[in-house]
């Protein structure tokens, strides 16, 4: 027992060196950036020092507040239409009794198993082929397209945990099948919903080989403009810009759990 | 088979007609934003390259390519690294998940976010920020001569070592999370079963822990293993050029000019084989552990 209980320790004490040690692995990048973006030189090289002037150099480039702004057009316009998209088909596959539900399943399952590579090469050749000049139109096509399938499965998941006797109680008590939808159908999905609309939207704003696809000269999203601007070298301001990316994600990530509580 | 009467067959049509019009905007949308765009590659790799564009003037030469050594080289370099990062970090990825999934219900929360938080950063400048770790000037290299452990910079970057460390980084929370999944349903019951009956701690994990995650392990390797083999921005950024990724060469022969669209399409196609194959081997592989287990 005790030789068995000595192996059990160990076991356990490997397992949280290795995980400590893999939290530190995940962490190092994020704390990189954080220093060197007070760093003081040009060129990724030691430290020179500490200074706060390629905040201020972000502040007045303006192709990077344009990426910025595209960015959120983008992520805003196909998260409202995938959504929509989304939340039609998961009502539509509801019914067990629906033919075709397996086949449209498994078409929904495809976009989620495709290389981005070969999502971008299709769409941008499909482009090309129509004569359909890329740009703002073209990517937020691209990027509806591959956020539909990851809003269906979610709203799916909630929709899946509904309980059908209410529709028979709102019924009995006079409802009509829209009244139904809107006053009782629709509130308890709501969160389903707009957690499928935050994916879509987190998607959206952090793809770049899709957008690189099927983006055409002089639309640039905000990761298509830091590949350029590494692939160029200016790299100078890219560390303050990911320092404020990452304050903005922890942010959200901290008052997302206050919100989602008083939604649910 | 179920028996109805005529008026709920009446009902289940009607059901059946609004499950159809419901569904219609998102098929027509993939049927031609998704569907389609692959047939026009598969058309577009039997036609003749132009300098910005296409000409339609049918070849084979494409194909020919595609199958010389230099592209198929790059294949089987993606593929050799894909499996080796899948391979990595299923052995970082299963103790990690098993410490999460042994913790209390409130610790499990807090690491999972956690693990998640760092990938909600956007990829690029994760792999940014890698690039200047272990960039000659970077902080790896002036710590490792500040301890004197080595005199002159090593060259970390542009090495497939690089690329590797980069890859198992990116994806590892593909693989722990899907191997959590199934370890937090597991039930410990069978462990002490396994125990009583005179297995040892090693014997029960191989014998009853192990075969139970293999559904995890096998998600979380789909999830890492069909990415990384189309992966293009890591082997661009941290990579060496000698040693490119077949999602590499895509994009060059698509995005820069001279422009090759059909080699591009020919190179795109056979990608999309290799991810079929190992979808469909991977499903028959599934259906038999979740049939052996029922």
């Amino acid at each position: 027992m005790t030789y068995r209980s000595k192996l059990k320790q160990f076991f356990d004490g490997f397992n949280v060196v290795i995980f400590t040690l893999i939290l530190l692995f995940l962490y190092i990048p994020i704390l990189i950036l954080i220093i060197y973006s007070f760093n003081d030189t040009k060129i990724i090289a030691g430290w020179k020092g500490f200074t706060f002037k390629y905040y201020q150099l972000l502040w007045e480039n303006e192709n990077l507040k344009n990426a910025f702004w595209n960015s959120l057009t983008v992520a805003t316009v196909s998260t409202i239409i995938s959504t929509a998209l989304g939340l039609l088909t998961a009502l539509g596959l509801e019914n067990k009794y629906f033919k075709a539900k397996k086949l449209i399943q498994g078409i929904i399952f495809l976009p989620l198993v495709m290389p981005d590579i070969l999502m971008g090469v299709s769409i941008a050749m499909l482009f090309s082929f129509l004569r359909f000049p890329m740009g703002k139109m073209t990517v937020i096509i691209a990027h509806i397209t591959f956020c539909v399938s990851y809003t269906i499965i979610v709203i799916q998941s909630r929709l899946q945990g509904f309980d059908h006797s209410l529709q028979e109680a709102a019924m009995d008590l006079g409802a009509n099948k829209s009244q139904f939808f809107w006053k009782v159908k629709f509130p308890i999905i709501l969160p389903g919903i707009l957690a499928a609309a935050l994916l879509a939207f987190t998607l959206s704003l952090d793809d770049f080989i899709i957008t690189f696809f099927s983006t055409g000269r002089g639309f640039n999203t905000l990761p298509v403009y830091v590949e350029s601007a590494i692939r160029r070298g200016s790299v100078t301001t890219i560390n303050a810009l990911s320092t404020i990316m990452i304050m903005i994600t922890l942010f959200i990530t901290f008052i997302s759990k206050p919100i989602r509580k008083m939604l649910i | 088979m179920e028996r109805f009467t005529d008026n709920e067959v009446a009902k289940i049509e009607k059901e059946n007609r609004s499950s159809w019009f419901l569904t219609t905007p998102f098929l027509i949308w993939i049927t031609f934003f998704f569907l389609i765009p692959y047939l026009i590659v598969i058309f577009y790799s039997v036609l003749t390259p132009g300098v910005y564009d296409i000409k339609f003037v049918f070849s084979l030469e494409s194909w020919s390519s595609a199958f010389s050594a230099t592209y198929l080289d790059s294949i089987t370099h993606s593929l050799v690294m894909s499996l080796l990062t899948t391979i990595i970090t299923i052995l970082i990825g299963f103790p990690v998940a098993y410490v999460i999934a042994n913790a209390s219900k409130k610790r499990q929360n807090l690491y999972l976010i956690l693990i998640i938080i760092p990938f909600w950063t956007n990829f690029i400048i994760r792999i940014f920020s890698w690039k200047i770790f272990l960039s000659s000037q970077g902080l790896l290299n002036n710590l490792l001569i500040y301890f004197g452990l080595i005199d002159e910079p090593l060259t970390l970057l542009r090495t497939n070592g690089a690329v590797l460390l980069v890859m198992v980084y990116v994806y590892l929370p593909y693989m722990i999370l899907p191997i959590y999944s199934v370890l937090e349903k597991f039930n410990y019951s069978l462990l002490e079963a396994s125990m009583d009956l005179g297995a040892n701690e090693i014997k029960s994990f191989f014998k009853v822990t192990l075969p139970l995650s293999l559904e995890g392990i096998f998600a979380g390797s789909i999830l890492v293993f069909i990415p990384a083999l189309g992966t293009y921005i890591i082997p661009q950024l941290v990579g060496h050029q000698s040693s490119a990724f077949v999602g590499q060469l895509i994009t060059f022969k698509v995005k820069s000019i001279p422009r090759n669209w059909p080699l591009a399409s020919a190179l795109s196609f056979i990608l999309l084989i290799l991810v079929a194959v190992l979808l469909l081997t991977g499903y028959n592989y599934y259906k038999n552990i979740s049939r052996s287990k029922s």
